[in-house]
């Protein structure tokens, strides 16, 4: 051994080669065919209907490289940018795994934490399924204006979307250290609940104001959003064939992009060495009287709710349902016909049951990977395994009835009171849906667990092998439950709907009740791989 | 009557024994040391005896009841604090005392009335608000301890519980584990890799090699003329390790940059 110092370079090296192998284990440990398969199926997915988005945008790209100037080109260009903005920013802070970005594990080695922070940065753009999906749709705005009108133009072009991609790459993740930072907070769950009214009181106000004036104040704060704002700017001149316009654009676009992860890269430093990173704010020292509770399960249910409320997703959650809720309400409800039958207007309502269950898919897909070392507790104490995920589903239960109760405020604030058979229909499909969709989870809990986390932003993706289990188990539940809205439009009886649903969700909680124990039985089995899963454990 | 007694208890991994055969007779009151090198199969041997890993072949009785029947029963008389603890971090440390008597049984007053009694005897009564993840690795283990001795046990299983923690700590804890078992309603079975601690704690001790119990019987049978260290250290067949200097820090190499 020659005592030579290492030097950085091949630190950094060695980063990408962790990763590599990281990915490489989890793929050749127990499951991991399974969630590689399921990776491929994802990947499979996402290609072809990237490439189909994508010929979508070469034939508008196209088009407007034809036309060149004008509200033809203008509009198509700016819903190009910031509906990828939009998609790409929301799929990215509620899906994408961002380990890559975690500086903790990197803190003890001889390592340019920068450049460590920028190879996260980039991995998110170039090794993520979803990024894949946008660049696809970026690619074919290239090649729809490379076919309409080939030339040098094209390089400009070029460069405006790949700085579009690293600053709204760049956005996210100051977006994620700030949300990360405000959940920490003490008071973050009644920030985000003071939050959600005041998005509701100016979706009120605004739909009361004249279109026009509506138009000016979104032209406005549209620079809030500077990457699609400028890079659509940009365009619109490269377009026009107006190249030396479009380098303002362009050049404050670099800067603003090269700012936001300067900032963002600031904060992950600051947090990472403040130690707070991770951390929850600590509960109020006091704990308010809750009921006696006699039976085991009421111990096991009040750990399964403070677990709950101490994790970001259903603060997160309790925020986003409202102000998804208003938009339902405010725009897609009216817009359906008045033509169509009751039932098909409800519809949107009807989304909300389905939702609250959707929003917290990834908790209870993976119910014990949040316990973490607190999973052989459960194992140690002398519980029946059918207990403990009844306890799991009964909390989660709670959760999506309290989302569906925070998401009907706006509504009846902006739609109205709905119909009594509408009213009861909501009841019996939320009730409905928490034995079918979380008795069919606790198979993928118990089958496919792994770590959870309390960080809203480090590695909170779900298995790829989970999220593929949960597609299909939405879809069989949401199949199922669209049996009676069939029966309710043939029968032109609203009734039928709530009926309908009521008979399944007993008929749910009567296959929940017989099949829990043999649930319980399976997890007894599978133990040992679920504690090696989620504590770590050195079998 | 005996605590602890195993019969071929055995535990493949891939094929290849973790334990094998294991044959353990504990008797009941005793505090009894389970040594072994790194890898010889003392935390496969607790996790099976506790129910969290299932033995492949062989059989446990834990204070006379079969563990493969009546698991749920047996937990019940058991107390462990496991390798790796288990404990919930996202709870208060008063939190997760009081949910762990709640889990064995106890009515939600008696559990607060003994977490309180046990944060004081613990020292953890100033943090009892805060979440367990804000805990030192001391300060954890202790809790963890405490959650194993709230219901009342009559048998503790201990994996490694000095690991980590400071000497003023571990005396704390020794003093406390001591006390329990002069008073005789409860077995103690430890794991640890320090042989002084067993050897000031133990009335009896078991030592595995590779998976297989090499010797068992009371401290004085196992200890014989000379001290634990010899008797561990012929029954796994190694001779006191004479150190060997790595080349490259024998002082005689500069470090070049």
């Amino acid at each position: 051994m020659s005592g030579s110092r290492p030097r950085p370079a091949s630190g950094l090296a060695a980063v990408v080669e962790l990763r590599f192998l990281l990915a490489w284990r989890r793929l050749r440990a127990p499951g991991g065919t399974a969630e590689g398969v399921a990776r491929v199926v994802m990947y499979a997915m996402a290609v072809p209907l990237g490439l189909a988005f994508a010929a979508l945008v070469a034939a508008g790209s196209y088009r407007a490289a034809r036309i060149g100037v004008g509200i033809q080109v203008a509009i198509p260009v700016s819903a190009i940018f910031f509906g990828l903005w939009q998609t790409w920013t929301a799929v990215s802070l509620v899906l994408s795994e961002r380990e890559g970005l975690d500086l903790r594990r990197f803190l003890g080695y001889p390592l340019p934490l920068g450049r460590v922070w920028l190879f996260g940065l980039a991995s998110s753009i170039a090794a993520d399924p979803f990024a894949l999906f946008w660049l696809l749709l970026l690619g074919g705005g290239l090649v729809g204006a490379a076919a309409a009108r080939p030339g040098l133009w094209l390089l400009p072009l070029a460069l405006d979307m790949a700085l579009f991609a690293v600053a709204t790459a760049a956005l996210v993740a100051l977006l994620q250290e700030v949300l990360a930072r405000l959940l920490r907070l003490r008071l973050a769950r009644e920030l985000a609940i003071l939050a959600g009214v005041a998005g509701w009181l100016l979706l009120l106000g605004a739909s009361r104001l004249p279109l026009r004036q509506v138009g000016a104040i979104l032209g406005k704060a549209q620079w809030a959003f500077f990457p699609p704002a400028l890079a659509s700017l940009a365009a619109r001149h490269l377009y026009a064939g107006r190249v030396g316009a479009a380098l303002p654009s362009l050049a404050l676009l670099l800067a603003a992009g090269a700012a936001t992860a300067w900032v963002a890269w600031r904060l992950a430093l600051r947090g990472v060495l403040s130690g707070e990173e991770g951390r929850a704010a600590s509960p109020r020292a006091a704990a308010s009287a809750r009921p006696p509770w006699t039976d085991r399960l009421g111990p096991l249910l009040g750990k399964e709710v403070r677990y709950l409320v101490r994790h970001p997703v259903p603060r997160v959650s309790l925020l986003f349902m409202p102000l998804l809720a208003a938009a339902l309400a405010w725009k897609v409800a009216p817009a359906l016909p008045e033509e169509a039958a009751p039932v098909l207007r409800a519809l949107p309502l009807f989304g909300l049951p389905a939702l609250s269950y959707l929003v917290v898919q990834d908790l209870w897909l993976n119910s014990f990977g949040l316990d973490r070392g607190g999973a052989r507790a459960l194992f140690l104490a002398p519980l029946p395994a059918d207990r403990l995920l009844l306890a799991k589903n009964a909390a989660m239960a709670a959760l999506a009835a309290a989302l569906l109760l925070a998401s009907a405020v706006p509504w009846l604030l902006i739609a109205g009171r709905p119909p009594a058979w509408a009213f009861l229909a909501v009841l019996a499909l939320q009730g409905a849906l928490a034995p079918v969709l979380l008795g069919l989870g606790n198979l993928v809990a118990v089958l496919n667990p792994r770590p959870g986390t309390f960080s809203y932003q480090r590695g909170k993706g779900a298995a790829a092998l989970s999220s593929l289990a949960g597609m299909g188990i939405f879809s069989a539940g949401t199949g199922l439950m669209a049996a009676p809205v069939i029966l309710a439009v043939r029968l032109d009886d609203p009734w039928a709907l709530a009926g309908g649903w009521a008979a399944i969700g007993l008929g749910a909680v009567a296959v929940y009740r017989r099949t829990l124990p043999l649930a319980g039985a399976l997890l007894h089995r599978r133990r040992e791989h679920l504690l090696a899963a989620v504590c770590g454990d050195d079998l | 009557m005996l605590a602890i007694e195993t019969c071929g208890l055995t535990r493949l991994f891939d094929g290849k024994p973790a334990v094998d055969g294991l044959d353990l007779r504990v008797p009941e009151g005793a505090f009894y040391g389970f040594l072994g090198p790194n890898g010889a199969g003392k935390s496969t041997t607790m996790r099976m005896l506790t129910g969290l890993l299932a033995p492949s072949a062989g059989g446990a009785l834990i204070l006379g009841r079969d563990l493969s029947r009546d698991g749920i029963a047996v937990k019940r008389l058991v107390g462990s604090v496991p390798d790796g603890l288990a404990l919930f971090e996202r709870l208060t440390g008063a939190e997760q005392l009081r949910l762990s008597g709640q889990l064995y049984g106890l009515d939600r007053a008696t559990a607060r009335l003994r977490a309180e009694e046990l944060l004081e005897a613990l020292e953890l009564a100033d943090d009892a608000g805060k979440l367990v993840q804000d805990y030192s690795h001391g300060m954890k283990k202790k809790l963890a301890l405490g959650c194993a001795l709230i219901h009342g046990p009559r048998l503790l299983f201990l994996d490694e519980p000095f690991e980590g923690i400071d000497a003023l700590a571990v005396s704390g804890i020794r003093a406390m584990l001591q006390d329990l078992v002069s008073r005789g309603q409860m077995t103690i079975f430890l794991t640890s890799h320090v042989l002084e601690v067993v050897e000031r704690l133990a009335t009896h001790v078991g030592i595995i090699h590779r998976g297989r119990l090499v010797r068992q019987g009371t401290l004085a049978e196992i200890r014989a003329s000379g001290t634990l260290e010899e008797s561990f250290l012929a029954s796994v067949g190694e001779e006191r390790a004479s150190p060997q200097p790595l080349s490259w820090l024998d002082g005689s190499k500069a470090v070049t940059g």
